[in-house]
C-alpha cells in the first residue's frame, strides 16, 4: 500500500529516493485519507506512473535521442512524420476531465429529490385509471391526465434544473477558452510557428523568454535560460537551465523543460519528449481528477430536508392509506387519496425555486469578482470556518515592491501601497542622490515598449522581481530611468549570478564636466559590505569604522527580520587618470576595481500585502472564520505579512516569540501561552494527524511556510477532521488536488493555471482575498434566505395535506383538488419564494460564528414544526373556514356534510339534499365542490401573503425590517377611481342609446 | 475527509435508544426533561385550545349570516333536476317477470316512498289547494309558520298507487310503474304560471320502438302548478313533492331501453350540455320474460 501511494506522489514530490527515505515511517499515516480516495484507480496511476519513472530522456546524449525519436535537431522532423505521430499520439493538450454524459446529468435530474416521489404519483394515478378501466371501459379519463400532469411537472422542473447547471458550466466553458498557445517549430529544415496542439514528440522546438514551454522537453541547447517552475512544484524561485545532464531523477535535471512552465529569460532549443497528458504535467492533473469530491454542505442540507419531507409524505401517505382500507374504502378510493396526500405533501417547485436562488446569488457574486462554477458552492463559501489561503498574490500584490531603504544610518519607509503614490523619506541627502543614480543605473530590467499611457505600477517589464521593483520604485520618484540610463552611457556589466551574488556596471556620468567612470553595484548586504571600505553619510564619504559597521548589521538584521529581501548599495568614481575616457572595461579580466568602494544603502523588498486584506482579514475574524496562511515562502517572510495583515494579530505570540522575550528555551515555554504558531514544512512532515489536529485546535493563528502542495492537501485534511468547512485558494497545477478536496476550492482567476480552475469550486477573478469575504457574507445571507423560502413553501403543505386527511376520515367533499394544489406550488408560490431570496440580512451577518455543519441545520426541527404545525395549521383552518362558508351559504350546512362523501360523489344519486331540503344533481354538486376548491384555494393564497410577511424576517419585527411604504400603495388610487368611473359611464350610454355612434365606438 | 462511519453494533444501538427514552443523568425522557415536557404540553394546551376557539368562534360568526329560511345563494340550482323512483346502483330498472326477487326490494322501497302520499295522511296533514295557481304564503313582516302544503293522493296515481294492486305496480306482469320526480329548490316558481308536464321518449329509434306503450299518472304527465313554490324543509312542513307515474306497458322483453323523460315547462331548460340530470332523467328498463 505504501508503495503505491508513494508511486502517486513520487510525480509531485521532488526525487523519488527522498521520499523513500523520510516517508516511509510515516507516510504510511499521512495518506491515509488519499489513499482511499485513489484505491480504485491505482492500477491505472501505477501504470501511467512506471513510464514516467522510467523517464531517461534526460540521461541520453544527442545522438542517442535522434535516434529514439527518429528525428533530427537540425532538420526536425518531416511534416508526414509528424502527421503520422499527431495521429497516433493525439494533439498536445490536457484531456479535460472527464465530463458525465449529458444524459445522464439530464436523467439525474428527472429521478432527484422529490421526483421520485411524483413518478411514483404519476404512476399510481395510471394504475388507478387502469383499475377503473377493467371495472368500467366508460370511465373518466381525470387520472391519466393527473398522471401526466405530474409527469410533466417532474420533466419540467427537470429540465429546468439541468438548463440552470448547463448554464453555470458554460460560464466555465467560455472562461476556459484561451488564446491557442504557438509554438515556434522546426520542421522540414524550416522554422514555422504552429498551433502547440499540434507538437509531437520528436519535434525540435525553440523557446525565448516569456514563451510558455509547450510540452515536456529535453533540452539541447540553451543561452541564459531560467524557467519558472512553481506551476509544478510551488518554488516560485526561477531555476536555471542547461543542455547538461545533472540529476538522475527527471524532476531534479537541469536539461528538461516541463510543459506549462514559463521560461523566464534567455532562449534555448530543446526537442519534444512527452506531450499532452503524458508530459509530468497532465499526470498531476489527472492525479486530481481521481481526488474524490466532497459533497457542498448545501447539497447535503437539502438532501436533509427532502428525507425529512419525502418521510413526512410516506409516512402519512401509508398510514393513511391503512387507515382508508381498514375504513371500509375501496383499495381505488385509498390509491387516489395516497396520490393526494403525496402531491399535497411534495412541495413540486421548491427545488427549482432553490436553484434559482442560488444562481441569482451567483451572479451576484460574479459582479463582486467570484465566478462560481458550481452552484452549490455560495453557500458552502457562507459555511466555511477555515479559510487555508496561499500568500503570493491572494494576500499580497504579487510583485516585489521598495519597502525600506537605509541610509545616513536610518531607517526610511517607502510608500507600498498598490499606486505607490506617497513617498514621504527625506529625498534631500546627498546620500539619496547617490543610492538613487545606483538603484537606476544598476539595473537590467526594462519597460517593454508602448506603455507610456499605462500607470507605472502597472507597467509590463523585462527583467526579475526584485530589479522590476527597483525599476518601478525609481521610476516613480526620479522620473524617466531611461533616459537618465541614457545619459550616464553603460560601457561595461557583470549580470548577477549566484557565485558572485553581487551585479556591477561601469557608466560614464552625465556630468559633462567629469570625466570620471561611475563603477555601481549592488548585491547580497555583506558581500557589498566586504568590498567596501567607506560609507557615505550625508552625502560625505566616510571611512567604515566599527561603529558603522555595527550599525549597517543592526539595519540589516531588523529588515531581515521583517522579512524583506535586503539589497546592498556601493560605487565608487574610478579616478580619471587611471581610467581614461578610451579605457576598455573587461569584464572577465576584471581590469577594474572591485574592493574598497564606498558603500551608499541598504533598500529592501517585499512583497507588500493588497491594501483590502487587513480589513478583510478582521472581517474574516469577527465572522469567525479562522484564517491560516499556506506558503511556499520562507517562514520569516511568511510571518511578517502574516503579521501585517492580520494574521497574526498585533498582540499575540508564537512559541519562539515568548522564548525570545523571556530569554528562555523554546522547550521552556508553555505552549497554552501561545496563540500563534508558524509550522514549516519540514516540521509538518514530522507531525503525526493527531499532532496536526492539535496544532490546528489549540492555535487559533496559524501560519504555513515552507511547505510543499501535498502538504497543503494534509493541512485541508486535517481541518476537515475538526469538522470545519474548508475553503482553500490555490492556481498552480500542483494546488488542484488540496482544491479539489476543499470544501470549496477557489482557484485565482489571473495567476492561475487551468488545472486549478478546473479543480476549483470556485473563481476569484481579482485574485483579492478581500473577495473571498465578499463571498462569505453572500453565503450566509443565501443561507438564511433559503431558510425563509423553505418556511414559507413548507407552511402551505399542511393547508393542502389536511383537506385530504379530514377528506378520508370525516367524509366531507373533498375541499381542494390535486390540480388546485399543484397550481399554488408552482404557480402563485414560486415568485413570493423566489422574492425571499433578496431580502436583505436582518443583522450583521458577518459578527456570527460560522454554521456548524452537523448542527446548524437549513430545515431544523424548529423550522419543520413551526411551519408545519403552527402557522400550516392556522392557515389550514382559515382555509377550512372558507370553504364551510361557501357550502353553508349555497345551503350545505357543516352538520351535513359530515360523512356526506358516499352520496355526494355518486353520480347517479341526483336529488341529494342539502340542509334546506333543496335537492341537487350530481353536477350541481360538482360544481359547488369547485367553488370549494377555489375558496379554499383562495383562503390558502390570502393567508400566504401574511405568511409571507412574516417570514420576511427571523427575529426582527417586520417594521424594523421596512416594508414598502404604505402611502405609495395610494398613489394611483384616484387614477384607479377615475377607471371604473369612467368604463361604468361608458357603459351607461351603450345601454341609454343603443346603436349610436357612442355604442358603435365603445362597445366592444 | 475521511468519514469515519463507525458501525454500530446492534447492542449500541438499542442502547442507544433506551438512552433516548430515559436518560438517567440528565433525566430526559424522549430527549426532554420533565419541565420541557410540561411547558411543551402547556404551550400546546394553549396554542390549539386558542386555535381551536378562533374555529368555533368564525364558524359561528359565520352560521350567524346564514338564514334558517332560505339559503343565502341559489345560482347552483337555477334549474331543478329530475329524478326517478326506485332508485337503484345504476339508475337501471330491471324485472325479471318470474323472479319475484329481483323486483321485491323495488317494491318495498316504493311502499315505503309512497307512504306519506297515503290519501288519509294527506287528508289529515294537507290543504286542498286550488289547481293551476301557486300556493304562495308570504310571510309579509309576520313569519308565516309553518306553511302549509297541498294534498298530492296517492289515489291519484292510479294504475300505480299500488293499493290493493296484485301485480306489485305492475312489476309481477311485466308491466313496470317508474315515478318521476322534479328536485325541491326554495322559491322556485316552476313552470312561470303556465302548466307543465312530464313526457317520456325512447332515447334512439330502436329505444323508441322497444319502448312501446305507457300511460301516465296523473293524465298526461301533468304536474300542477299548486306544489310551488316550496318553502324550505323548516317551514314547508309536511311538504308534499308531486309525483308523475309512468306505467310500461309493452316493454319488448329482454331488450334494454333507454328511456328519458323530461319535464316541460318555460322556465325550464333541459339542454344543458355538461348536467345530464337538468330538467330530465335518463334510464335503463328492461323486462326479462321467459
Amino acid at each position: 500500500m505504501t508503495k503505491k501511494t508513494l508511486e502517486i506522489y513520487s510525480v509531485e514530490l521532488s526525487g523519488t529516493k527522498d521520499i523513500q527515505q523520510t516517508d516511509k515511517g510515516n507516510g504510511k499515516e499521512k495518506y491515509r485519507g488519499l489513499k482511499n480516495c485513489f484505491e480504485p484507480r491505482k492500477n491505472h496511476y501505477k501504470e501511467e506512473l512506471r513510464k514516467e519513472v522510467d523517464l531517461d530522456d534526460h540521461k541520453l546524449s544527442i545522438k542517442e535521442l535522434e535516434k529514439k525519436y527518429d528525428t533530427n535537431i537540425i532538420t526536425g522532423l518531416s511534416s508526414t512524420q509528424a502527421a503520422e505521430l499527431l495521429a497516433r499520439n493525439g494533439p498536445n493538450a490536457l484531456t479535460p476531465p472527464k465530463e458525465t454524459p449529458e444524459i445522464i446529468k439530464f436523467l439525474k435530474q428527472m429521478v432527484g429529490g422529490f421526483s421520485i416521489l411524483l413518478w411514483i404519483g404519476a404512476i399510481l394515478c395510471w394504475i388507478a385509471y387502469g383499475i377503473q378501466y377493467s371495472m368500467n371501459t366508460s370511465s373518466s379519463l381525470d387520472n391519466v391526465y393527473l398522471g401526466c400532469v405530474l409527469a410533466l411537472v417532474v420533466i419540467l422542473t427537470g429540465i429546468f434544473a439541468y438548463y440552470q447547471e448547463a448554464k453555470s458550466t458554460n460560464i466555465m466553458a467560455t472562461f476556459n477558452k484561451m488564446i491557442p498557445q504557438q509554438a515556434l517549430v522546426i520542421r522540414d529544415s524550416e522554422k514555422m510557428t504552429i498551433p502547440a496542439e499540434e507538437l509531437v514528440v520528436g519535434d525540435i522546438v525553440e523557446i525565448r523568454g516569456g514563451d510558455r514551454i509547450p510540452a515536456d522537453i529535453r533540452l539541447l541547447s540553451v543561452q541564459g535560460c531560467k524557467v519558472d517552475n512553481s506551476s509544478l512544484t510551488g518554488e516560485s524561485e526561477p531555476q536555471p537551465r542547461s543542455s547538461e545532464f545533472t540529476h538522475d531523477s527527471p524532476l531534479e535535471t537541469k536539461n528538461i523543460g516541463f510543459y506549462s512552465t514559463t521560461c523566464l529569460e534567455g532562449t534555448a532549443t530543446g526537442m519534444v519528449i512527452n506531450t499532452g497528458d503524458r508530459t509530468i504535467i497532465g499526470q498531476i492533473a489527472s492525479l486530481a481528477s481521481g481526488v474524490g469530491n466532497e459533497k457542498t454542505p448545501i447539497a447535503i442540507e437539502i438532501q436533509h430536508f427532502v428525507h425529512i419531507v419525502a418521510g413526512v409524505a410516506v409516512s402519512i401517505g401509508i398510514l393513511f392509506f391503512i387507515i382508508a382500507v381498514s375504513l371500509k374504502y375501496q383499495v381505488l378510493d385509498s390509491i387516489i387519496f395516497l396520490i393526494g396526500i403525496i402531491v399535497a405533501n411534495v412541495p413540486e417547485g421548491l427545488l427549482a425555486t432553490v436553484t434559482v436562488t442560488l444562481s441569482l446569488t451567483a451572479k451576484r457574486m460574479a459582479k463582486k469578482n467570484c465566478l462560481v462554477k458550481n452552484l452549490e458552492a455560495v453557500e458552502t463559501l457562507g459555511s466555511t470556518s477555515i479559510i487555508c489561503s496561499d500568500k503570493t498574490g491572494t494576500l499580497t500584490q504579487n510583485r516585489m515592491t521598495v519597502a525600506h531603504l537605509w541610509f545616513d544610518n536610518q531607517i526610511f519607509i517607502a510608500d507600498t501601497s498598490e499606486d505607490h503614490s506617497n513617498q514621504v523619506f527625506d529625498q534631500s541627502s546627498g546620500t539619496w542622490a547617490s543610492l538613487s543614480k545606483i538603484i537606476t543605473l544598476c539595473n537590467r530590467a526594462e519597460f517593454s515598449p508602448g506603455q507610456e499611457s499605462v500607470p507605472i505600477m502597472k507597467r509590463v517589464v523585462v527583467g526579475d522581481a526584485s530589479e522590476t521593483a527597483l525599476l518601478k520604485f525609481s521610476e516613480v520618484i526620479l522620473g524617466d530611468v531611461m533616459e537618465i540610463r541614457k545619459r550616464n552611457h553603460k560601457v561595461a556589466e557583470i549580470p548577477f549570478n549566484s557565485t558572485n551574488k553581487f551585479q556591477l556596471s561601469i557608466h560614464k556620468t552625465d556630468d559633462p564636466n567629469d570625466q570620471r567612470f561611475l563603477l555601481v553595484m549592488k548585491g547580497a548586504p555583506e558581500r557589498i559590505l566586504e568590498k567596501c571600505s567607506t560609507i557615505m553619510v550625508n552625502g560625505q564619504k566616510q571611512p567604515l569604522d566599527k561603529n558603522t559597521a555595527e550599525a549597517f548589521h543592526t539595519a540589516y538584521m531588523e529588515l531581515g527580520g521583517l522579512g524583506e529581501r535586503v539589497l546592498g548599495f556601493c560605487h565608487l568614481y574610478l579616478p580619471a587618470d587611471e581610467f581614461p575616457e578610451t579605457y576598455t572595461f573587461d569584464v572577465d579580466t576584471m581590469n577594474f576595481p572591485t574592493s574598497n568602494l564606498c558603500f551608499v544603502g541598504l533598500l529592501s523588498m517585499i512583497d507588500p500585502p493588497r491594501s483590502t486584506v487587513p480589513d478583510a482579514v478582521t472581517k474574516c475574524r469577527s465572522a469567525g472564520i479562522k484564517v491560516i496562511m499556506v506558503t511556499g515562502d520562507h517562514p520569516i517572510t511568511a510571518k511578517a505579512i502574516a503579521k501585517s495583515v492580520g494574521i497574526i494579530s498585533a498582540n499575540s505570540e508564537t512559541v519562539e516569540d515568548i522564548a525570545k522575550r523571556l530569554h528562555i528555551a523554546v522547550e521552556q515555554v508553555n505552549k497554552r501561552d501561545a496563540k500563534a504558531a508558524v509550522v514549516t514544512g519540514m516540521e509538518l512532515k514530522d507531525m503525526s494527524p493527531e499532532q496536526l489536529d492539535e496544532l490546528l485546535t489549540n492555535y487559533s493563528e496559524i501560519v504555513f511556510a515552507r511547505t510543499s502542495p501535498q502538504q497543503k492537501l494534509i493541512i485541508v485534511e486535517g481541518c476537515q477532521r475538526q469538522n470545519a468547512v474548508v475553503a482553500v485558494t490555490g492556481d498552480g497545477v500542483n494546488d488542484s488536488p488540496a482544491l479539489k478536496k476543499a470544501d470549496i476550492g477557489i482557484a485565482m482567476g489571473i495567476a492561475g493555471s487551468d488545472a486549478a480552475k478546473n479543480a476549483a469550486d470556485m473563481i476569484l477573478l481579482d485574485d483579492n482575498f478581500a473577495s473571498i469575504v465578499t463571498g462569505v457574507e453572500e453565503g450566509r445571507l443565501i443561507f438564511d434566505n433559503l431558510k425563509k423560502t423553505i418556511a414559507y413553501t413548507l407552511t402551505k403543505n399542511i393547508a393542502e395535506l389536511c383537506p385530504f386527511l379530514i377528506y378520508i376520515i370525516v367524509g366531507l367533499p373533498l375541499p381542494i383538488g390535486t390540480i388546485t394544489i399543484l397550481f399554488i406550488d408552482l404557480g402563485t408560490d414560486i415568485i413570493p419564494s423566489i422574492a425571499l431570496a433578496y431580502e436583505k440580512a436582518e443583522s450583521d451577518i458577518m459578527n456570527r460564528k460560522p454554521r456548524h455543519k452537523k448542527k446548524d441545520r437549513l430545515v431544523n426541527q424548529q423550522l419543520a414544526i413551526y411551519s408545519y404545525l403552527h402557522i400550516g395549521l392556522m392557515q389550514a383552518v382559515g382555509a377550512f373556514v372558507a370553504y364551510f362558508t361557501v357550502y353553508a351559504q349555497e345551503g350545505f350546512k357543516p352538520s351535513i356534510l359530515i360523512n356526506i362523501r358516499v352520496e355526494w360523489e355518486d353520480s347517479n344519486v341526483n336529488d341529494l339534499e342539502d340542509s334546506y331540503g333543496q335537492q341537487w344533481t350530481w353536477y350541481q354538486r360538482k360544481y359547488l365542490e369547485w367553488m370549494g376548491y377555489t375558496a379554499f384555494f383562495v383562503g390558502i393564497m390570502v393567508q400566504q401573503i401574511a405568511d409571507l410577511i412574516i417570514r420576511k424576517t427571523r427575529r426582527n419585527s417586520i417594521f424594523q425590517q421596512g416594508l414598502f411604504r404604505p402611502q405609495y400603495w395610494f398613489v394611483a388610487v384616484p387614477f384607479a377611481i377615475l377607471i371604473w368611473v369612467y368604463d361604468e359611464v361608458r357603459k351607461l350610454f351603450i345601454r341609454l342609446y343603443p346603436g349610436s355612434w357612442w355604442d358603435k365606438n365603445m362597445y366592444y | 475527509m475521511v468519514i469515519q462511519k463507525e458501525k454500530k453494533s446492534c447492542g449500541q444501538v438499542v442502547e442507544e435508544w433506551k438512552e433516548f427514552v430515559w436518560n438517567p443523568r440528565t433525566h430526559q425522557f424522549m430527549g426532554r426533561t420533565g419541565t420541557s415536557w410540561a411547558f411543551i404540553l402547556l404551550f400546546y394546551l394553549v396554542f390549539y385550545g386558542f386555535l381551536t376557539a378562533m374555529f368555533t368562534l368564525t364558524m359561528w360568526v359565520m352560521l350567524q349570516t346564514v338564514s334558517d329560511h332560505t339559503p343565502k345563494y341559489q345560482d347552483r340550482l337555477a334549474t331543478p333536476g329530475l329524478m326517478i323512483r326506485p332508485k337503484t346502483e345504476n339508475l337501471d330498472v330491471i324485472v325479471n317477470v318470474s323472479d319475484s326477487e329481483s323486483w321485491d326490494q323495488h317494491v318495498q322501497k316504493l311502499n315505503k316512498f309512497l307512504e306519506p302520499y297515503n290519501d288519509s295522511i294527506q287528508a289529515q296533514k294537507n290543504d286542498v289547494c286550488r289547481p293551476g295557481r301557486y300556493y304562495e304564503q308570504p310571510d309579509n313582516g309576520v313569519l308565516n309558520y309553518p306553511k302549509r302544503a297541498c294534498q298530492f293522493n296517492r289515489t291519484q296515481l292510479g294504475d300505480c298507487s299500488g293499493i290493493g294492486d296484485p301485480t306489485h305496480y305492475g312489476y309481477s306482469t311485466g308491466q313496470p310503474c317508474v315515478f318521476i320526480k322534479m328536485n325541491r329548490v326554495i322559491n322556485f316558481y316552476a313552470g312561470a304560471n303556465q302548466s307543465m308536464n312530464v313526457t317520456c321518449v325512447g332515447k334512439r329509434d330502436e329505444d323508441a320502438e322497444n319502448l312501446g306503450n305507457f300511460v301516465m299518472f296523473p293524465a298526461n304527465g301533468n304536474i300542477d302548478l299548486m306544489y310551488f313554490p316550496y318553502y324550505g324543509k323548516k317551514f314547508h312542513v309536511n311538504y308534499t313533492q308531486p309525483l308523475v307515474a309512468v306505467k310500461f306497458l309493452n316493454v319488448t322483453p329482454n331488450v334494454e331501453v333507454n328511456v328519458e323523460c323530461r319535464v316541460n315547462a318555460a322556465n325550464i331548460a333541459t339542454d344543458d350540455e355538461r348536467d345530464k340530470f337538468a330538467g330530465r332523467v335518463a334510464f335503463k328498463l328492461r323486462v326479462n320474460k321467459t
